[in-house]
This record gives structure tokens, sequence and C-alpha cells, in this order.
């Protein structure tokens, strides 16, 4: 019995998002801890100091488009009949009064006091993940593209602009980083709910009876629209996909960890302030 | 429905020509320059012919305005504090030679004696010498009058060798970039100070929500799986502790955050006043000498 929940699209932009995002994250802190091994054999996937410095631009380049297809792509999904609701409603991302309420909700709930939300389609940390993005890739976007053109900049801005916007892109790489490799992947794979790995993101589909559990509203929602039987009409994901993507997504998390730990250990060794 | 259609395509167009409009009309904004790339004539004329860097005529550039680095109050290197007037002199910021007469110098490689310069992302990543920048000797102070890394010239006659086009304005960035987080910066550097800081608390109080978060559904979920139950005086005693704690935190959190504020002079205006009233007196006296000068 299964649920759909993301479509083919969605998917699409996520495993585009993972990919961009780990060459970004293995280029980008390779250069930051070039003074160390790990920097260096970090570097040395990607071709080197000064190769990685290309790829990590043009990925960014790449990253930029992306991330304007898909806004353009959020755009078109506001149903201009209903506004309100498809802004503010519950299958909208945006962040509610209620998503506040289902937090502290949860909080208690996991020290056994009540119980756990009537969760819709989204969560509250699935909303918060999903705009994270959307501030920390503009972000690292302006700040990158000022000190790949520095003269271009300082067209604009005086020299020590540069010095911020380093430190900026640094620190927002760095945060990212560490919200993904900790707390997403966490959430994505580790919880004892979603243990080995939440399969939704890459066959599309979440079992019912987990939906049932964790967003009792939302199949609840279904149900009364007269959609959950519909929504219900899919297939299980074909056994060599299933394969492929345990194996993607447990490299990716290799890699993610791989990066995360070295960089805890190496962080004392990369000899700028 | 096909009326709809239309009304759709209206707007559209509609969007795209208003868009169309608007790239025009900022195109049309003239390009503002930055500070740092205004010209300033000297009122020095004898020397012209041995400072001017070929590259202008009757003036030169610099970044002068556009500096972040403020003046340091009450300057103290070492075990002693200088006056500013003093300072200028014995820390050797003026000096031709800015290691004359220093014991031990020929033996002693750049890094031992500056180990924070070392710091830079020129000499660590991209395994750039002192020298390249700094020159062969004697290395002259950095506001020596004839030195290249004066900020008049520092553009062409250092930068430019390598970054082609180098501006006055792209001189000034900090190559020895001081510390973030230190104090000290929040005097000479504040811009890279509060960034530092805003963007360490935005990661501490990111992780610092959501890594207990997961942690605390995740052992709620493994005691589901496991199926345990909590037994009734358990729950009572560690809602007490919970209780406990969150007094206990928040007590010291606001205690912690008044001595922060005490600390930072920023949040009280009077001191604000005070310290900017000094900096001004500071600016005239020096404004005062140097106008005197020869
Ligand atoms: C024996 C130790 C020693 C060595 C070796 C040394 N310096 Fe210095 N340097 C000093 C001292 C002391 C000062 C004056 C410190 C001050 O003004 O704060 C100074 C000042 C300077 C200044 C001027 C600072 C200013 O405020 O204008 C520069 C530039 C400089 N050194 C660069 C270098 C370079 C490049 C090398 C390597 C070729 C080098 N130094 C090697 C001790 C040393
Ligand atoms: C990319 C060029 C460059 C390189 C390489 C470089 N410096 Fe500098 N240095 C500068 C500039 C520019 C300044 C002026 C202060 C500023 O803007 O940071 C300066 C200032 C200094 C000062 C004065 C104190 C200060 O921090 O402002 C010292 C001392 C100094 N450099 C030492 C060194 C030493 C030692 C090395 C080698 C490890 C070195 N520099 C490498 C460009 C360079
Ligand atoms: C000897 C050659 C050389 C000189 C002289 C030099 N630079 Fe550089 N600079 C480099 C190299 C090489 C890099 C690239 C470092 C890297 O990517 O690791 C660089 C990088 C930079 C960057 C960073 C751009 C980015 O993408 O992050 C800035 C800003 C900069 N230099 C400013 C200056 C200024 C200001 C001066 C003059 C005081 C100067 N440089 C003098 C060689 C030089």
């Amino acid at each position: 019995m299964l649920l759909k929940r993301f479509n083919r699209i969605q998917r699409l932009f996520h495993l585009f998002l993972i990919i961009t995002f780990l060459i970004q994250a293995g280029t980008g802190f390779g250069r930051l801890f070039i003074t160390t091994d790990f920097g260096r054999s970090l570097t040395s996937i990607f071709g080197g100091y000064e190769t990685a410095i290309v790829v990590h631009f043009w990925v960014g380049i790449l990253m930029m488009a992306g991330f304007t297809v898909h806004t353009i792509y959020l755009v078109t999904r506001i149903n201009r009949r209903d506004l309100v609701n498809s802004i503010l409603g519950p299958d909208s991302l945006v962040l509610g009064p209620q998503d506040a309420q289902h937090l502290f909700q949860r909080i208690l709930w996991t020290m056994g006091f009540g119980s756990s939300p009537q969760l819709d389609r989204w969560a509250y940390w699935e909303k918060f993940d999903y705009w994270s993005v959307f501030w920390g890739l503009p972000l690292l976007a302006v700040t990158g593209i000022m000190l790949k053109f520095p003269l271009l900049t300082t067209l604009f801005l005086p020299g020590w602009a540069l010095n911020i916007s380093g430190l900026l892109h640094r620190a927002e790489a760095i945060l990212a980083a560490s919200y993904i490799f900790i707390v997403h992947f966490f959430i994505g794979h580790l919880r004892p709910a979603s243990f080995p790995m939440n399969e939704a993101m890459f066959s599309g589909n979440v079992p019912l009876e987990e939906a049932v559990k964790e967003k009792p509203a939302w199949v609840e929602r279904l149900r009364q629209e007269g959609r959950l039987l519909e929504l219900m009409k899919v297939r299980p994901p074909a056994l060599w996909y299933r394969v492929l993507y345990f194996v993607f997504g447990y490299t990716a998390l290799g890699f993610g960890i791989y990066i995360l730990i070295n960089g805890i250990v190496y962080g004392r060794y990369i000899q700028l302030h | 429905m096909k009326e709809a259609v239309t009304r759709v395509r209206l707007v559209y167009i509609g969007g795209a020509v208003g868009l169309l409009i608007g790239l025009a009309v900022i195109l049309t904004v003239p390009v503002r320059l930055a500070r740092g790339q205004e010209e300033v004539t000297s009122k020095i004329y004898r020397y012209r012919e041995r400072v001017a860097t070929g590259y202008y005529e009757g003036y030169e550039v610099s970044p002068r305005r556009a500096r972040a680095i403020l003046e340091t109050p009450g300057i103290k290197r070492g075990l002693f504090p200088y006056g500013s007037s003093s300072a200028m002199v014995r820390i050797r910021a003026r000096l031709p030679d800015s290691h004359k007469g220093l014991k031990f110098y020929y033996r002693n490689t750049c890094i031992e004696c500056h180990p924070e310069q070392a710091r830079n992302i020129h000499s660590v990543r991209a395994g750039i010498t002192c020298r390249q920048c700094h020159g062969p000797e004697p290395i002259p102070a950095i506001n020596h009058y004839y030195s290249a890394m004066n900020t008049i010239r520092r553009h062409s006659y250092v930068c430019a060798k390598c970054h082609e086009g180098a501006t006055a304005a792209f001189a000034s960035f900090y190559v020895h970039e001081p510390p973030a987080a230190s104090l000290e910066t929040r005097e000479s550097f504040p811009a890279l100070f509060y960034t530092y800081w805003g963007m360490l608390l935005l990661l501490v109080g990111t992780l610092a929500f959501f890594i207990p978060h997961s942690v605390m559904v995740g052992l709620r979920e493994l005691s589901e799986h496991l199926s345990f139950s909590v037994p009734h005086t358990l729950m009572v005693g560690l809602r007490d502790v919970f209780k406990k704690l969150v007094f206990f935190m928040s007590h010291s959190f606001l205690a912690g955050f008044r001595k922060f504020s005490q600390k930072l002079s920023f949040f009280k205006p009077q001191n604000f006043l005070a310290g900017y009233r000094k900096l001004f007196k500071k600016k005239e006296a020096f404004k005062n000498e140097t106008d005197n000068a020869p």
C-alpha cells in the first residue's frame, strides 16, 4: 500500500540539488582545507586545486540556473483561481502559525507529554529544510560571483567588501553543509521511523501506514477530498531502481559524513584566521 | 475557455514587456563608482616626477576614505602604550626601512617575526612569498611616502603585477585580514567582526536547536520501536528535572545576556557619544598636524 508523495519533476530537482551540492562541498571544502592532506585528497578527485575552482564556478552557475528554473516552477504551481488557499493552504510549503504550534506540540511529545501533532502534508522541519535553500543559495551565489570577479566588484564597492563576502561565503557554506550532513541526514535516513532510508524522494511514494502515523491530517484530508484512492494507484519501484537509489543515497551520505568528520578534525590546520 | 487562454497570454506578454522596460530603466542608471575611486589631488608638487606612477597625470587615486580599518585610539603595541603621534614614529609606520637597526633581522625569516601576517590567503593557498608583494630590501613601512605599498600607488605597483587592471578600490582589500573573532577587530574592522559573530550566532543557533530536536525525536521513536513504557514515577521525576532545567537555563541565559550587554559599550549611548567626540578631536589634531607639515 503506497501513497504518492512526489512527482517526477520534484524528485529530479532534489536529485539535481544532491549532486550539485555535493560537488560544491567537495570542491569548496577541498580548497578551504588545501593545506591539509584531507583537502589535497578531496581536491584531487576534482583535478587539483586549480581545476577545482573551475568546477566550483561552473557547477555554481548550474545551481543558480536550477534555482531559477525551480522558482519558475514554484510560481507556476500557484493556482490563480484559488490564490489564498494555494499559498497558505495545507498543500503549500509556506510557514504558518500552525507550524509553531506543531513544533511546540512535537517537542512536548518527544518528552512524553501529549500526542504527536496532527501533521498535514508538510511538517515544519520539512518546510525549514526547503526554505533554508532559498536564502542560502542566493547568498552563496552573490558572494561567490563577487569573489570570482573581484575587479568588477570593486568598481562598485570598496575592496574590503571582498573580505566580507569571503567570510560570508565560507560561513554560509559551513552552515549549509553542517545542517545537511547532520540534521537533514538524520531526519532523512537515520532516525528510527525512517531507517534505513526515507525512500519518498527517490521512489516518489511513501508506505501508507507510515503516512497515517506521521501525517494523519494529510491522509484524512485526502480521504475527505476523495483523492486518496487516486493517489494510491502507484506501482512499487522496480528492484534495480531500489538498489540503485540505495547505493546512491548511501554514497552521498558517506561522502557527506567524510567531509563532516574530516572538516572537524582538520579544522585547526587551515592556517587562516 | 479560449477567452481565458488569450487573457493569460495577455498577462504574460504584459509582464514580459514590463520586465523589459524595467531592465532598460535600470540600465540607464549611471554606474556609481565606489568611494575608493574618487580622485584626490595632492598639495605637494615638488616630488611629483619622482612619485607619479606614470598612469595618472595631474592627480593620484587614493582610496583613503573607503578604508574600513579605523584608527585605534591609544594604540598599544608590546609593553608600552603609545599616544597616536608617537606611535606613528615608534612603530616604524613611516620609515623607509622598517627594519632599520633591528637585531638579528638577517638571521630570521619573515614568518618567524610576523607569524600573524603569514595567515593570509595569498601566502597560505597561492604560495606567494612575502617579497613578491613587499619587495626587496629595504622593506619600507606601509605608510612611508615612497613605499610601493602606500595606498596612493599600491594598486599599480603591487597588486597589478598579478591582478591585471587592479584599481585603487581593489587594492583596499585587506590582504592580512585580522582575526575576525577577536575583540581588537571590533575596533579596527567592525564590519568583519559583526559579520563573523552574526554568522556564528546563526550557525550555533540553528544547530543548537535542530540537533537536540533530532536527538529527542530519535529517542522517542526508538522507545516506540522498542515498545517499552515509562513507569509513572520516573515520568514525574523527569518532569521535575525538566522544569528545573528550563528554569536554570533561562536564568543563566538572561544573566549572560546582561553581562554581554554590559561588555558591549555600544549599547550605552553616552559611551558611544564620548568615543565619537574623542575620535573627532583626534582627527582634528591629525589634520592640523598634516596641514602644518612642511
Ligand atoms: C627580526 C624580526 C623580523 C624579521 C625577520 C622581519 N621583520 Fe618585519 N618587522 C619587524 C618589526 C619589529 C617591525 C616593526 C613592528 C611594528 O611596527 O609593529 C617590522 C615591520 C615590518 C613592516 C612594516 C609594518 C608597518 O606597520 O608598516 C613590514 C611591511 C614588514 N616588517 C615586513 C617584513 C617582511 C616582508 C619580512 C621578511 C623579508 C620581515 N618583515 C622580516 C621584525 C621583523
Ligand atoms: C598579496 C600581497 C602581500 C603578501 C603576499 C604579503 N603581504 Fe604583507 N602586506 C600587504 C599589504 C597590502 C599590506 C598593507 C596592510 C593591509 O592592507 O593588509 C601589508 C602589510 C604588512 C605588514 C604591516 C602590518 C599589517 O598587518 O598591516 C606586515 C608586518 C606584513 N605585511 C608582513 C608580511 C609578511 C611577513 C608576509 C609573508 C608571510 C607578507 N606580508 C605577505 C601585502 C602583502
Ligand atoms: C604575486 C602575485 C600576486 C600579487 C602581487 C597579488 N596577488 Fe592577489 N592573488 C594572487 C593569486 C595567485 C590569487 C588566487 C589565490 C587562490 O585562489 O588561492 C589571488 C587572490 C586574490 C584575491 C581573492 C580573489 C578570490 O577569488 O577570492 C584578492 C581579493 C586579491 N588577490 C587581492 C590582491 C591585492 C589587493 C593585492 C595587492 C596588495 C594582490 N592581490 C596582490 C596573486 C597575487
